[in-house]
């Protein structure tokens, strides 16, 4: 009963937690309007068979086909097969939201789980991860997804795989250089000292700090996903039993109504494909307003206004880095350069923790000696200084690397 | 920037183009026990087991796919060093030979495109940072959010639909004598940038309204330094303080920009290639998917990742040339 009261406590905050996201996106002006197009695009996604005035699978229709927008149907027929248009642009809202979403959770998943690694972790596991990074930032996205759908075939559950794992790499390095900085704070210091295992503090003091970062992204990801997916259906290299956008301009295109001057059939898919993107924009940029309100206005549009257009995913993230540069703050994509900015606040930041660390770490000496001595002090206190003073000495040098490392990049840049 | 820094990053290049050869090698045999099934999937109607199996063995000898997996992939590798990136199966030569081919007519798209965007781009965006709020400005923002949310295939869709079939003013598929009978002359050039002007309108539509989005939030940005000021007070005219003293400062982050493109300029255009029926890498490329040529994706591959590497190398040591501030593994 005890459990059962418990898990409706966390459930009911949960709900509390979500439904006051939803208010703030709510409140601000950006963030309605995508949630207006969102809710309006889900709603035809979830109810396409009940709203869909005919079956757009349905092929045989030879008496329709080809013919103009009218009241009986809404945006004329497919040249050749005779397909319902405006059913098939209803239909298609289905395999843009699902492609897009899934593959938007699943990069959150895969970025985060993965940045944090390498940030927090560091050593090996850092090099190996941003390596791959590397690798995979340099072949071409396009191409690599198609070779990839050649050899498994395009089935929904191959293109959501191959889409997130070659969509990850940009999340992972914004995460990786976030929990950077945040590793050095003060609590993650504290969890350290206190004994907490690495795994522990990942998930409760590192991964809660970054969750705003995956929220914003995993909103600008999916729309990312949602224009690279009906770019790899235009190309015929999507699922072919499934209708989508991408699909439905291909044919347009190959079936002649550019010769016809059927506007229509060309200018509806690219409306679908236009407010999809441009809601889960409009959510991401609010989401950012509302989570960061250092951030101004300009900077932040230049974050997603750059490439997602022509490009795929990891030119949103890389774009992401410009924005940081343009600030004054230099980081190359190079490993060595990458650790020359937060290593300056690492060492700022470490520099006033050494001296905290060594309190403790006097304090604890003192619990240990008063403990040998027969004095009443409670086992966990001990074990915790002992702790302590085995970890104060790596603090310290920790903390007179770091200064070293300025020192000698000021001298480097004299 | 010290020596050992520039060793570090070439070497760095180096292996990941490494990594980059051994996934290109290994894509293709994913699933599949014997990579001579790729090429011929099943048996056709008629035919028995034994003459399937003589065929794949002839396959294996002509395309050096005998002997077990990592001798072929040492025979690649060292193939790959003498600039051999293997044999294409549906149009029988080599593969570098007919990147080499299709090479020039992608650059002609996605050069003029990258130049054209960059140019635009940064006088718009110079423009609107002047005019900050007011309606220049605000064009731009609007015209970002579009050109961000439509994807740039459906732009070239509405161009070639409207200026291609409807107005006729420019051709909405290339003329493929333009390339078979291309001989320097004035015409044939002229004929290029005609047949190009479709496909490089669409590409750089996207392209000027990012550029010229970086340029004003970058000028914005450096027109708040002090010595902006101090040269508005020393009675500078207008235009000598946007060109001689903002804009010089402030083009720092469009070379990022410009040599993030530069890598992407020849993996880019695939989408737009098809639909203008351009003859360059990107319709190279699906055709040689849609043909199974393993030989000729994986090298076309192989050949854009290389000038990725290459193109974001020059850009790092680019960029800190430019830039006094950054010294490259200074420390």
């Amino acid at each position: 009963m005890k459990t059962l009261k418990y898990i409706g406590c966390k459930l009911l905050r949960a709900l509390y937690a979500i439904g006051r996201f939803f208010k703030k996106l709510w409140m601000h002006k950006q963030g309605r309007i995508g949630l207006i197009i969102f809710a309006f695009l889900a709603i035809l996604a979830i109810f396409a068979p009940l709203i869909a005035p005919y079956d757009p699978y349905d092929v045989t229709q030879r008496a329709a086909k080809g013919s103009t927008p009218s009241w009986e149907h809404l945006l004329g027929t497919s040249i050749t097969t005779g397909q319902d248009i405006f059913s098939m642009l209803i239909y298609g809202t289905r395999s843009s939201l699902s492609i897009g979403l899934i593959t938007g959770l699943v990069i959150a998943v895969l970025g985060s789980l993965l940045g944090v690694a390498a940030g927090y972790l560091g050593g090996w596991v850092d090099t190996v991860i941003m390596r791959i990074v590397d690798v995979l930032l340099v072949i071409p996205t396009l191409p690599l997804v198609i070779v990839m759908t050649n050899v498994l075939g395009t089935s929904y559950v191959v293109i959501v795989i191959v889409f997130a794992a070659f969509g990850w790499t940009g999340l992972a390095r914004v995460v990786r250089s976030q929990v950077m900085l945040i590793k050095n704070a003060n609590y993650v210091k504290a969890a350290e000292i206190a004994g907490a295992s690495r795994w522990y503090i990942m998930w409760r003091h590192i991964l809660p700090a970054v969750s705003n970062l995956l929220i914003m992204s995993t909103a600008l990801t999916s729309a990312g996903i949602m224009v690279a997916e009906a770019g790899l259906s235009f190309l015929g290299l999507g699922n072919p039993t499934a209708i989508s956008w991408g699909k439905m301009l291909a044919d347009a295109q190959s079936s002649g109504a550019m010769l016809f001057g059927h506007w229509w059939s060309i200018l509806a898919p690219g409306v679908g494909i236009f407010l999809s993107v441009y809601s889960f924009m409009r959510i991401g940029l609010a989401l950012e307003e509302i989570l960061n309100p250092r951030m101004r206005k300009g900077s932040n549009m230049l974050k997603v206004f750059k490439h997602l257009n022509n490009t795929y995913l990891e030119e949103v993230f890389a774009s992401m880095d410009d924005v940081s540069k343009m600030k004054g703050e230099y980081q190359a994509p190079s490993p060595v350069l990458e650790e020359a900015g937060p290593s300056d606040i690492a060492a700022e930041m470490a520099a006033p923790e050494g001296a905290a660390v060594e309190e403790v770490a006097a304090a604890g000496v003192a619990g240990a000696q008063a403990a040998a001595a027969g004095a009443f002090v409670p086992a966990a206190q001990i074990a915790a200084a002992e702790q302590a003073a085995a970890e104060a000495p790596f603090a310290e040098a920790r903390a007179e690397d770091a200064a070293a490392e300025v020192n000698a990049e000021k001298g480097g840049e004299r | 920037m010290k020596a050992s820094y520039v060793i570090k990053r070439i070497l760095l290049t180096l292996f990941i183009f490494f990594v980059v050869v051994t996934l290109c090698f290994f894509i293709p045999r994913i699933g599949v026990d014997d990579p001579a099934s790729r090429y011929y999937p099943a048996q056709t109607a008629g035919m028995t087991d034994a003459e399937y199996e003589a065929i794949k063995e002839l396959v294996r000898q002509q395309y050096g796919l005998d002997g077990s997996t990592f001798q072929q992939y040492i025979t690649y590798l060292g193939n790959l060093f003498t600039g051999d990136l293997g044999t294409s199966y549906t149009k029988n030569e080599p593969v570098i030979d007919l990147i080499a081919e299709r090479l020039p007519w992608t650059l002609v798209l996605s050069v003029s495109n990258l130049l054209i965007s960059l140019v635009i781009g940064v006088i718009i965006g110079t423009m609107a940072a002047w005019r900050r709020g007011r309606w220049q400005d605000r064009a731009l923002l609007n015209a970002s959010t579009f050109t961000t949310a439509l994807p740039a295939f459906f732009i070239a869709l509405i161009l070639s639909f409207y200026l291609g079939f409807e107005w006729e003013i420019f051709p909405a598929y290339t003329d493929q004598n333009m390339v078979a009978g291309f001989d320097w002359s004035w015409e044939a050039i002229s004929k290029v940038a005609y047949n190009a002007s479709l496909p490089v309108f669409a590409m750089a539509i996207g392209s000027i309204v990012s550029y010229g989005q970086a340029t004003r939030n970058s000028v914005i940005a450096v027109s708040e330094d002090d010595f902006i000021l101090t040269a508005k007070a020393k009675g500078l005219s207008n235009n000598k303080v946007i060109y001689g003293h903002t804009l010089r400062n402030a083009l720092l982050p469009i070379v990022t920009q410009f040599g993030m493109n530069v890598s992407t300029l020849i993996g880019g255009a695939v989408v737009i290639e098809q639909i203008f029926n351009w003859n360059g890498m990107g319709t190279l490329f699906l055709t040689a998917n849609s043909n199974n040529d393993y030989p000729l994706m994986m090298g076309i591959m192989i050949f854009m990742s290389a000038f990725a590497l290459v193109a974001n190398l020059l850009t790092d040591f680019v960029y800190c040339l430019l830039d006094p501030r950054v010294t490259l593994g200074g420390r």
